[in-house]
């Protein structure tokens, strides 16, 4: 990037400094000497231009030489750094300039970088899953110890959950790490998440999950199964949180410590991969007046996942009440259909249970399947996307959405 | 012309009186309330946007950098711990800020952006003090002549600190942090130390004038920019007593001055491309240095080096009592050694034998010439501090440094002066654009103004009592008590002299504005005298209310019927009446009744 000095003139005051890209039409924002950035308006401005810098980004320059983990980047603000068109940050920064501020993570492995996408986490489809997913079987491939995942921290849990079923038996560790402050900051988590995640990623545990702080101090990090993981705070280092489940280990590099929390897999599984996605999946929140039209309009979709509210339910009306909008009929409607219509709980902790209430009762007699399962909202979407990427037949994906695949339906809710 | 002898500006930091700046949490203090919750966290220092790393930065980053914060929840939120982005500008500062920029004929810009100035010693959770330029070039008018008003800008205050733990663990609080900070200052305009004090008072008479320059220990701060000729510009931070400007002025004219005599004297004296550092314990093996020797029993080592040509030149003084070794042991001080020992010294001081002495000097090889420097401490820290030590020795120039003040006047160095590269946009907040509204706004929030209220003050008081009360830290009580009724001299006259008086005899009201509002109330509705109020005022520190009071010492005012009584009891003899009665009745009331009985 270049930058002009300049000598800006205005009613009589001299300003030096350089302008800076979020300039536009109507105001000059200038990087005055002081380091001060201000805004001013161009009415009445008469500029001197004094020469141009250039100004880098600093990259450690990594031999590409193949090391013990792959980090792959799919950008987030683990990468982002100021974006100067509007002044908010933007995953810019590349793997190998992250890697210079982390002299650590020498200590820790040796590895490579391959960026994926630079690209927000919210603008990401199940396709985007699928290119990771072939991503990091190529490095499987190739032999490595393990793999760690740059991505934005919001729809992380979708990917992890994704992965897991795109990649069951992985032989080595898939860690998705994230970060909530951006690395462009003194107090950013990204350092010790991604050196916890490296750790992680040379550990026994050979399953897909997310390695992030485990709570608000800089201190260890949790890695969480990935089905079972959800983003639960918007900003807190601590966002994510295993759901009904305990973490499946507490790591702390600095202290070289890796503390199994439950049973997991070791390494050597013999990779099973299948990438294929539907990305034709609607997943659905439902609340008080839903219009029964928005289910109408889901005639077209391979497959729907609810967020219903309480043990998984939606106005069904079994009572004739008054006034109220059923959207039962559009329910069954789709169900019979063909469209496998699956339900999870807004509630976000604990298990479905369509036998409880009446309405829960008629949602099953519909056709709608996920009763006894304590899945996520997200992970039942990412596993819907999956399997309808290899199966149409609306019996045999019910099916398969029952068979518990890496964790996401546990067995018992243990207490 | 003649070139003049100093430069000087100042900065000024001012606490505000409204909510905290980046998020919605109250401004107030949890001094010695125990924690809702305790952090750890790590900082890094990151790069400018232009990619550099800021100096002062960089050499705080060489040391440990865990540090502990503890968290209020009435005043401290996720904004505070860094858990939450933060909120947008608290408007009631912008505005007064806009306010006294105009009141100081500033340029305001027309885009406030916000950054973040990287500051990585822990005060700040982020690694930031979030800040943002509101105004340029303008002025005020002195008795030396006008001076400049380089920048206004506000921003959040950071967190203070408790205590450094002996691990070296930093440990903060965070219910200061992100309190408003009005930050202004001055060109180098300033001509002497009595200007320099001038210029403080004034300003911080500008800034109370807006009645919302919160008040109380620490809520002001001033740091005195000084240099001379072939000197630089050396900031000298926290003054907190303007009394001691001209001092601490002279104080730094003084030392920039020894320090170019020194320099000039160490003209032939190339330092030493890489004096080597040596391990000494051994030297100390059976020393009687009970300094040296608890160092080495717990594992410490001494290790020094020689600094050729040097002898002599670390017993320069360059400030009252301070020689040019103090000025080498503050730099060895960053790296967290307590201090160094050096050949300049009466070693004998530390009960370092004369064998010992030779066999230092042997060690070292010191010549004739030589001086010689070692410290006690682990041997990271040791060698850490040396180097500081030896890269401070090389220096050939005065170099631009921000130092801390002592009580005495006299600063110790601190750390480099913190350049540009510490900036970088605060990218969770938009740019605000300043309107003409927005400025008229700000105009009637801050107020009428210094001189609007330096009027307003001569049509209240005597021209004496004015002058005092303008400058007083009191003034914002003082406009509540006159806006509540009370007579302005007796307003006046009780926040600035029976306050004092008070003080003296060791009486201390905590909290002046509550407890005059409130003894005045009484006063107001005519239950006591103004004689008695120095009777009142000491009970109350001890937290009595005034009904109690009155009734407890028997001070109730007595008026109608039963004074009417009294006075032709005493035969209407006022100087008898007011001798025995001073503190209950009023003398003017007292007379009025006289003449109508």
């Amino acid at each position: 990037m270049k930058l002009k000095r300049v000598k800006l003139n205005k009613k009589g005051v001299t300003y030096e400094g350089f302008i800076l890209p979020q300039s536009n039409d109507k105001t000059i924002v200038l990087k005055l000497e002081n380091g001060y950035n201000i805004g001013l308006s161009k009415e009445g401005t008469s500029i001197e231009e004094l020469g141009e810098i250039e100004v880098l980004p600093k990259t450690k320059e990594t031999t590409q030489e193949r090391g013990e983990i792959a980090i792959l980047s799919m950008g987030g603000t683990i990468c982002s750094r100021v974006e100067y068109k509007t002044g908010a940050v933007f995953p810019s920064t590349t793997p190998g300039e992250l890697m210079h501020n982390l002299p650590e993570l020498e200590k820790i492995c040796s590895f490579h970088t391959k960026s994926l996408f630079a690209m927000l986490s919210e603008d990401m489809a199940p396709k985007h899953w699928s290119i990771a997913a072939n991503a990091i079987k190529e490095e499987i491939d190739q032999g490595v110890d393990g793999v760690v995942i740059l991505h934005g921290t919001d729809t992380m849990h979708y990917s992890s959950a994704a992965l897991s079923y795109m990649l069951q038996d992985t032989p080595v560790p898939v860690v998705l790490v994230g970060a909530q402050r951006s690395p462009d900051r003194p107090s950013t988590d990204a350092r010790l998440n991604i050196l916890n995640a490296a750790y992680t990623a040379k550990g026994p545990i050979a399953q897909v999950g997310v390695c992030m702080h485990a709570d608000t101090n800089d201190d260890y990090a949790y890695f969480h199964l990935g089905t079972r993981v959800r983003k639960m705070h918007t900003s807190s280092r601590d966002a994510f949180q295993s759901i009904g489940v305990n973490p499946l280990a507490k790591v702390d590099f600095r202290n070289e410590l890796f503390e199994p929390r439950c049973n997991y897999d070791d390494r050597g599984g013999k990779l099973k991969f299948n990438n294929e996605v539907s990305e034709n999946v609607a997943l659905v929140y439902t609340y008080p007046g839903m219009n029964p039209k928005i289910l109408d309009s889901l005639a077209d979709y391979d497959g729907i996942v609810i967020a219903g509210t309480g043990l998984g339910h939606v106005a069904t009306d079994p009572f004739k009440a008054k006034n109220v909008k059923r959207v039962l009929p559009e329910i069954q409607a789709l169900c019979a259909s063909g469209i496998p219509v699956v339900m999870s709980s807004q509630c976000i902790f604990g298990r479905v249970n369509l036998n409880v209430y009446t309405a829960g009762r008629m949602l099953q007699e519909a056709g709608v399947i996920g009763s006894d399962a304590d899945w996520t909202p997200e992970a039942a979407y990412a596993k819907l996307c999956w399997v309808l990427g290899h199966e149409k037949n609306q019996k045999k994906v019910e099916t398969e959405m029952m068979i518990p695949i890496a964790g996401d339906i546990t067995p018992r809710s243990v207490v | 012309m003649e070139e003049p002898i100093l430069k000087c500006g100042i900065e000024i930091h001012q606490r505000l009186d409204t909510g905290k700046l980046f998020c919605r949490c109250p401004s107030t203090l949890s001094e010695d309330e125990k924690p809702d919750l305790q952090i750890i966290r790590n900082l890094r220092a990151s790069e400018s946007e232009m990619g550099e790393l800021d100096r002062a930065a960089r050499l705080e980053q060489e040391k440990q950098l865990d540090f502990k914060y503890d968290a209020f929840r009435r005043n401290c939120c996720l904004v505070e711990t860094d858990e939450e982005p933060p909120l947008p500008i608290d408007h009631e500062a912008l505005l007064l800020v806009l306010g006294v920029a105009q009141q100081l004929n500033m340029r305001v810009v027309d885009q406030v952006h916000t950054m973040r100035k990287i500051v990585v010693d822990g005060s700040n959770t982020s690694g930031f003090q979030r800040t943002a330029l509101i105004a340029t070039n303008g002025f005020m008018e002195t008795s030396q002549g006008k001076v400049g008003i380089d920048t206004i800008a506000v921003e959040e205050e950071s967190a203070g600190i408790l205590e450094t733990e002996k691990s070296g663990l930093k440990h903060y609080r965070l219910d200061r942090l992100g309190i408003p900070l009005i930050e202004l200052a001055t060109s180098p305009d300033i001509v002497s130390g009595e200007h320099c004090k001038e210029v403080a008072e004034k300003i911080g008479m500008i800034l109370r004038a807006t009645g919302k320059a919160a008040r109380g220990l620490g809520t002001i701060r001033q740091d005195v920019n000084i240099s001379i000729p072939q000197g630089t510009r050396v900031e000298i931070k926290g003054v907190q007593d303007l009394k001691l400007i001209p001092k601490i002025v002279e104080i730094e004219v003084n030392r920039q001055k020894n320090l170019l005599t020194l320099l000039e004297k160490l003209k032939g004296v190339q330092p030493e491309e890489n004096p080597q550092v040596m391990d000494l314990t051994e030297i100390f093996a059976n020393t009687e240095s009970g300094l040296i020797n608890r160092g080495i029993v717990s594992g410490q080592r001494v290790m020094g080096f020689r600094l050729q040509g040097h002898k002599g030149i670390l017993g320069t003084e360059l400030q009252p009592g301070k020689r040019y070794g103090t000025e080498l042991a503050d730099y060895a001080k960053t790296a967290g050694v307590k201090g160094i020992i050096h050949s300049d010294e009466e070693l004998s001081k530390y009960k370092i034998s004369s064998e010992e002495f030779t066999k230092l000097r042997e060690n070292l090889e010191v010549g004739e010439e030589d001086a010689f420097v070692f410290v006690v401490a682990e041997e990271g820290t040791a060698r850490m501090a040396l180097a500081r030590v030896k890269e401070r020795a090389a220096l050939r120039e005065i170099i631009g440094e921000t130092r801390k003040v002592n009580q005495d006047g006299t600063s110790a160095y601190m750390r480099p002066l913190p350049g540009k590269a510490r900036m970088y946009p605060e990218t969770d907040i938009r740019a605000i654009d300043i309107t003409q509204t927005t400025l008229i706004e700000a105009k009637q929030r801050a107020g009428e103004g210094l001189d609007a209220k330096k009027k307003k003050l001569d049509d209240l008081l005597n021209p004496e009592m004015a002058k005092r009360m303008i400058k007083s830290r009191h003034l914002k009580t003082f406009e509540k008590l006159v806006e509540m009724g009370v007579e302005p001299m007796l307003a006046a006259a009780t926040l600035e002299d029976t306050l004092v008086a008070l003080r003296r005899e060791g009486v201390e009201i905590k909290n002046p504005e509550t407890t005059l509002s409130d003894l005045f109330e009484h006063y107001l509705k005519g239950e006591f005298v103004k004689s008695a109020i120095i009777e009142i005022l000491p009970a109350m520190a001890e937290g009595k209310g005034v009904l109690e009071i009155l009734e407890e010492r028997q001070l109730h005012k007595i008026s109608g019927e039963p004074l009417k009584k009294l006075v032709l009891e005493h035969n209407k003899n006022l100087g008898e009446i007011m001798k025995n009665y001073r503190l209950r009745v009023d003398a003017k009331e007292v007379k009025e009744l006289m003449n109508s009985l």
